[in-house]
Formats: C-alpha cells, structure tokens, sequence
C-alpha cells in the first residue's frame, strides 16, 4: 500500500466528519473539564471555611460545564446527521466530510477557550461569595458574561450542522 | 409595581420603657431599625453597649448544642415538614414553661459533659488494664519494684526470644526469671534478683530486647488490681447506659426547647435593636424605618407607651430601605430584582415588567410541555408540601410559574420531553418514518407533534422569534426610560434620546417593506441623532462630534438585539439532549427490557437534562434581563427593606 492509499482511507468524508464530531466533543469538553476543576479547587477552600455556602458554589462550579455540553450537542447532532445511530450511514464526500469538520471548528475552539476563562471567573467569584454571599447574582452573571461566546460558536456550529446537506 | 414609601421613625422613651418597646416592636415586624446618631458633649452615648445583650449568646449557643444532642435521641418521626407549634410567647415566657425547657437544656449539656468525662475515664482505665493484663499471673503488689535486698523487673521480650537461652544467661548472672504470659506482641517475664547483681541482669535482658513495664503506686496483686478496674469499668458503662436512658427522657421535651430557641433568638433580635440605640440617663432614643402603610399599627403601637415619637418624609441625605409592592404573580419575581440590585429609593420598580418577559423568554428558552409540567408539579408540590418560608416559597413559585410558560412554548413546538412520542412511535410501535404525524402549521415537511413548528426542523423560524421577542424586550425597556424620562420632567430628553431610536428603527423596518420611503425616514432619523445628541455640549465642534457618536449607540443595540440568539441556542441544547435520550431510551423497542431501558432511560436521562438546562435557560434569562433589559432604564443601588422580627424557625403566633 502506498502513502497515498492509506491516506485515501484515512481520510475519507466520513471520517472528516466523525473528526469533526471528535473535536467538538473532545475540545469543548476540556475547556469544560478545567473550568469546573479551577472552580473546584475554589470553592473547596471556601467549603472548608463554611461548608453551608456550597448550594451557592456549586452553582458557580457547574457554570463553566455548559461548553461540554454545547460541545456534545454539536458532535451529536453531525452523528445524527451521518445516519449512525438510525443505522443507515450514509457516504460523505470528501468535501462534505471537510464541510461537517469546519461546522464542528467554532464551538470545538471557543468551546475551549470559554470553558478555561469561564472557570477563571467563576473562581473570583468564588472568593466574592466567600466574603459577600448576598452578591451571588453578581458573580453568576460576570460568569454568564463570558459564556456568550461559547453560545454564539455553538449557534454558528448548530446552525452549519443542522443546513448541511447530506 | 412601586418601591413602597418609607417613614422615618423617631422614639424617645424611658429608659424602663426600653425592653417591652422593643419586645411589641419586634413582634410588629415592621420597623428596621437603624443607628441612631450619638453626640459626646449632649451626653447622648450608645444605649448600654457593655451590659445589653450580655449572656444571651452564649444561652443562644447552649440552647443550640442542647438541641443537637436531643434531636439524636428524639422518638418522633423524621419528617422534612414539621408543622410549627402554635405558641403564644408571652404565655410561654411567664408560665414557667420557659424554665422548665431551661431545666431540660441545663440537664442535657450536664448530662453530656458528663458522658464526656465518662468517655475520657474509660478509656483512661482501658488503657490502663490493657497493660497490666499480661500480668495476671504476677501475685506480689504490681507496683513493687524492690525489696530490701533484692530488685524486681516485670516486663516484655519480643515474641520470637529463645527463653531457655534468656533462662540460662539469667540464671548465669543471678537472677530468677519467670514466664507470666505470652502473646503475638511478646513475651511477658518476671525477674527478680539481688541488688548486686541489677547491673548485670541488666545487661542480660537488655541484650534480648528486654521492655520493662512500670505499675507505679499499684500496691496489689496483679489479680486484685485487674479486678478492681474491670468493676469501675462496668460501673463506669452502667453510669453511661443510664445516661442514654435519661437523654431518652429528656428529648421528650425536645419541643419545648424548640420554642424557647426561637425565644432566645427574639431575644437576640432584640438586644440587636438595643444596640443600635443612643440613650442619656434617663432615656433612650430608637430611630428606624417604617413602611407608610405599616404607619397606623405603629403609631398605634407606641400609643401605648410612655413615649415621644414622630414619623417623618425621608429627606435629600436619607437614605431609606428598599421594600417592593408587587401584585401575587410578580412578587415571586423579585428575588431575581434582588440578585442584581434593588432600585434606589423612589425610583422605578421594573418587577412587573421584568416578570412578564421572565416569563416569556424561560418558555421559550425551555419549551418543553413534558419538562414545563415537571417544573410545575415539582414547585407548586414543593410549596403545597413543604410549607416553606416567603423566601423559599417565592423561589419555588417563580419557577413553577415559568414552567405553565414552558408548557405554552412546549405544545407551540411540539416539545413533550424532547420527540418522546415520536421516539415511542417509531421505535417500539414500528411505526415507518413516512406515516408519523406531521402537525406543524409552518415550514416542516419531516414528522413532528408541533402546532407552530418545530426548532429543529425550523431553526431560522426559531432565530426569528427569539430576536422578535429581544426586539420587543429591548423597547420596551427604552419605553420605560421615557416613561422615566417623561415622568421626570425632562420630555424633550425623551423625545430626542428615545424616540429618534425609535424613528430610526422604524425606518429600517419600512426599508424591507416600502423601500423608498424607509430610507428617508431612517435618513431623517439619523439626520435627527446627529444634530440633537450633542445638545449638552457647548462648544459646536463638540456638538457635532458627540452628535456622531450617537450614530454609535445604534451598533450596541444590534449587539443587544443579537444577544437574543441564546434563546435559539439554549432551545436546541435543551431538545438536542432530549432526543438523544429518547434515541437511547427507545433503542430497545417494544419488549420487557426495551420498556424497562426506556424508564430508566426517562427518568434519568431526562432528570440530569431538566437540572443541566434549568440551571442554563435560569442564568441566561437573567443575565438577557440585567444587561439587555436593565442597561436601557434601570437606577439600582437600593438597600433592601429588613425589619427586626422574631425568630420563627418552630413557632408561630
């Protein structure tokens, strides 16, 4: 076989796509899994101070969890699309692959990048609640804040995946 | 829908008056009660800063440890609703029953610092017979450690010692060994010999790792000792059994503890509100908040007292609480007002519009018909049931009332957990793709339950109704800073600042409609924004300058308005996980297992979906109201309205 070949097989559309979904999941899932852990770490300093705050830091905690999930919604819904789970898969082209790949880039790298800085200030947030708990809604909505980008790049992605034509 | 007027209160009393004004105070619940100003050369200084309050704490802090052992010991069933015992304070506090529950809290903290004392002297004589066990078998007094001529040495040699070897070399050096007992940790030896030959002995045993135990003081057989501490032993946990035994007897009064709790809390509040007072020698001076339409019960109140007192209009410096008046749906939604920050004071209340659009933008955002009935049994179920405080309560509500508004937007788009009865019909009923039902009255050609359509099949009809609704929110918070505006006397302001928007709005509009004449109204719009927003400005450089930056604002609005594309993103999240459950739920078709996979699959799959996205649609509805909505009118900055009142934690009037 030569190199050729096995890149042919390698890269076929439905693997484009399948990679696509891969990123997606896997990127956005990350940035959600180091945000929710900075947060973590915080509110466990906190807890450990006055355990009776944790309803309130675990709001804080699962706040930066949302780009994993707008990551595994995407990845979804490009597996939806390829016909995997109805059991008839249909075959991508190449460029349709590539296509389903590009859709997943948004959330996949925002979905990343987000995730950490929405955890970075859910964090502060954290240290705010430990000295003013009343201003709860204060650090929630500093955190939502950032989490917008995360909602545009899962629009921009949902709306590519669900436009595709396959 | 309005900030309440507040009265500023003003009592002068006698200083005997103090306790039984504050007490008819306190349970009038009305009255918040602020520092009052001191002045050093009128002789007006802090009402008893050193003796008021003193001790309650600390009774506070018994009362509370009281209750934690006697909960542990109480026969009555656990239950998370409790209904609260109907008492009347005065009664309870004069009848002696007060005291008696002060009796059953003294007894229980002696109780268990004596099951304390106890525990420590048990453990102390455990160790203590642990160590003499091995030597049973020793007659002579424990703690003999030499006679006249001789010395004696009781101790232990690791366990794998060769003790005939250990015998012989002992014997060598003069001494006589004895074995007393062994076991896996070693072997336990007596050995006596003459005084002159201790330093060789000495080095014998040492040399076979030889630990010597020591009984100081203990003057009686090994026997006689061991049997004296395993009788204080057993008397020791008889004493402790009838402690629990007691502690039985005295969580029985649990629930007159419960009440002089909330007695010893009151008082707190109380001493609290004596602290904030100024006082001379002969009287004390109390200054505070009171609501104008609580204005009657108080004046009524103070009547009955020796007192001087007046109620005024809050002037320019004051700064009063802030309490809302809000009809019984809205009400519900102030908390989500208070999570940002309360209006200053005479200032707009947006609560009721807020709740409106809360409403709206929760349902769309999670229309769900199946989750919305979830959330509605869950919280108005919770209320019926657990029978919480007003804050919980109104926490509770908001959320139930949101979910009637997930089920409107649920049925719109043919949301009932997710495609649940599409799953179910083309899963487990067999039924082809080609005949499920479809309903929807706009652009669908797939199957779907939806009355309007389905966001899935639709998402640009989706986009278009979540920014028509940002659209609408986001005028009609610039409506209310022209109510604002207009209110204030400045109609101009809002005539130029708001309503050339509003033009310019329009006219972008009207281009998709009637082009020619759109364009002309929005160039007359703009023409109007430039000339008039620098009005402020003197210098006409400035003028023009700021006039085009007013151009600007338009940019924000459109970022506003796109903003409003969460409500599409935050739907399909919620029905995109939705199907998947479903997908997983319905995968084993029409058998046993199929139907038990798709329970599990529902009320787990469902149940995390629900907490993931109420949590998600709750933020993002806020945060669409505290920057979108607030950023157009909103002057917050309040300090919330929070009267004394008596602590109700188990008791009611």
């Amino acid at each position: 076989m030569t190199f050729g070949e096995l890149m042919n097989l390698i890269f076929t559309g439905n693997n484009l796509a399948l990679l696509g979904a891969a990123l997606a999941a896997a990127l956005a899932g990350m940035g959600s899994a180091k945000g929710v852990g900075l947060v973590g770490e915080a509110s466990a300093g906190l807890l450990s101070e006055d355990p009776s705050k944790f309803g309130k830091a675990l709001i804080l905690q699962a706040l930066p969890g949302t780009q994993g999930i707008y990551g595994l919604i995407t990845a979804f819904l490009i597996i939806f699309k390829m016909g995997i789970l109805s059991g008839s898969p249909a075959t991508l082209t190449v460029a349709q692959g590539a296509y389903f790949l590009m859709a997943s880039l948004p959330i996949a790298i925002v979905g990343y990048y987000s995730g950490v800085k929405q955890g970075k200030v859910a964090a502060a947030g954290i240290s705010l609640i430990a000295k003013r708990p009343k201003e709860v809604g204060k650090a929630i909505t500093s955190a939502a804040l950032v989490e917008t980008y995360a909602i545009f790049a899962v629009l921009v992605s949902l709306l590519l995946v669900l436009f595709a034509s396959v | 829908m309005s900030v309440s007027t507040m009265k500023k209160l003003t009592v002068f009393a006698h200083r005997e008056e103090t306790d039984e004004l504050i007490r008819r105070l306190v349970r009038l619940r009305c009255v918040d009660v602020r520092t009052a100003e001191i002045s050093a050369e009128q002789g007006i200084g802090r009402y008893d800063r050193e003796t008021a309050g003193v001790g309650s704490e600390d009774r506070a802090a018994e009362v509370e440890a009281a209750m934690t052992v006697l909960s542990r010991y109480a026969t009555r069933t656990r239950s998370l609703v409790r209904p609260k015992a109907k008492v009347d304070m005065d009664n309870f506090l004069s009848d002696g029953s007060a005291d008696r529950a002060w009796q059953v809290v003294k007894r229980t903290l002696a109780t268990s610092e004596r099951q304390s004392a106890l525990r420590s002297e048990i453990a102390k004589i455990e160790s203590l017979r642990e160590a003499a066990l091995p030597y049973r078998a020793f007659d002579a007094p424990l703690g003999m450690t030499e006679t006249e001529r001789t010395d004696v040495l009781l101790g232990a040699v690791p366990a794998g010692v060769d003790m005939v070897a250990l015998g012989k070399e002992l014997y060598g050096a003069g001494a006589v060994a004895e074995l007393l007992s062994e076991n896996a940790a070693g072997r336990y030896i007596s050995v006596f010999c003459c005084k002159s030959d201790t330093e060789a002995v000495s080095g014998v045993l040492s040399s076979y790792g030889f630990v010597r135990a020591t009984f100081r003081g203990v003057e009686q057989g090994a026997g006689t000792y061991l049997r004296r501490l395993e009788t204080s032993l057993s008397s020791m946990r008889e004493e402790q059994e009838r402690l629990e035994q007691s502690y039985v007897a005295l969580a029985e009064e649990l629930e007159s503890v419960e009440i002089l709790y909330d007695a010893v809390q009151t008082e707190l509040t109380e001493n609290a509100c004596k602290q904030q007072m100024a006082s001379t020698e002969a009287t004390v001076l109390l200054s505070g908040w009171v609501p104008e339409r609580a204005q009657k019960r108080v004046e009524e109140l103070l009547a009955k007292h020796v007192c001087a007192y007046e109620l005024t209009d809050p002037t320019e410096e004051d700064n009063p609480p802030i309490l809302l008046q809000n009809n019984g749906f809205a009400a519900n939604f102030e908390w989500v007002l208070g999570m940002y920050s309360y209006p200053k004071y005479g200032r707009f209340d947006p609560t009721f519009i807020m709740s409106i659009f809360y409403f709206i933008i929760f349902g769309i955002m999670f229309a769900d018909a199946g989750y919305g009935l979830v959330l509605i049994l869950a919280c108005f179920g919770g209320v019926k049931l657990l029978k919480p405080g007003q804050s919980m309560e109104r926490f509770l509500k908001m959320f139930g009332y949101c979910g009637i508004s997930c089920v409107v937007f649920g049925v719109l788009f043919g949301a009932y957990f997710g495609d649940l009865p599409l799953a179910i019909m083309r899963n487990m009923m067999g039924i082809p793709e080609a005949e499920l039902p479809n309903l929807a009255l706009l652009g669908s050609s797939a199957a779907n339950v939806a009355v309007l359509f389905d966001p899935l099949q639709n998402p640009m009809g989706f986009l278009v109704v979540s920014l028509g609704i940002g659209a609408i929110h986001l005028i009609a918070g610039m409506a209310v800073k022209f109510y604002i505006l207009c209110r204030d006397g400045h109609p101009l302001d809002a005539i130029l600042d708001i309503g050339a928007y509003w033009l310019l709005f329009a006219g972008i509009v009207m281009i998709f409609l009637l082009p020619t004449a759109g364009v002309w109204v929005a160039v007359a719009a703009v023409v109007l924004i430039v000339l008039t927003h620098g009005r402020s400005e003197k210098n006409p450089v400035m003028k023009l300058l700021k006039g085009l930056l007013g151009i600007y604002d338009l940019i924000s609005y459109v970022s506003d308005l796109l903003s409003y594309s969460r409500i599409l993103a935050l739907g399909l999240a919620a029905g995109v996980i939705a199907q998947v459950v479903n997908i997983l739920g319905t995968m084993g078709g029409a058998s046993v297992g199929g139907f038990i996979g798709l329970v599990i699959a529902f009320v787990v799959g469902h149940l995390l979906n629900i907490a993931i996205n109420v949590l998600g649609t709750f933020v993002h509805t806020s945060r669409l109201q505290y920057i979108e909505f607030f950023g157009k009118f909103y002057e917050d900055g309040g300090i919330p309205f929070e009267p004394a009142v008596p602590s109700e934690k188990y008791t009611e009037e």
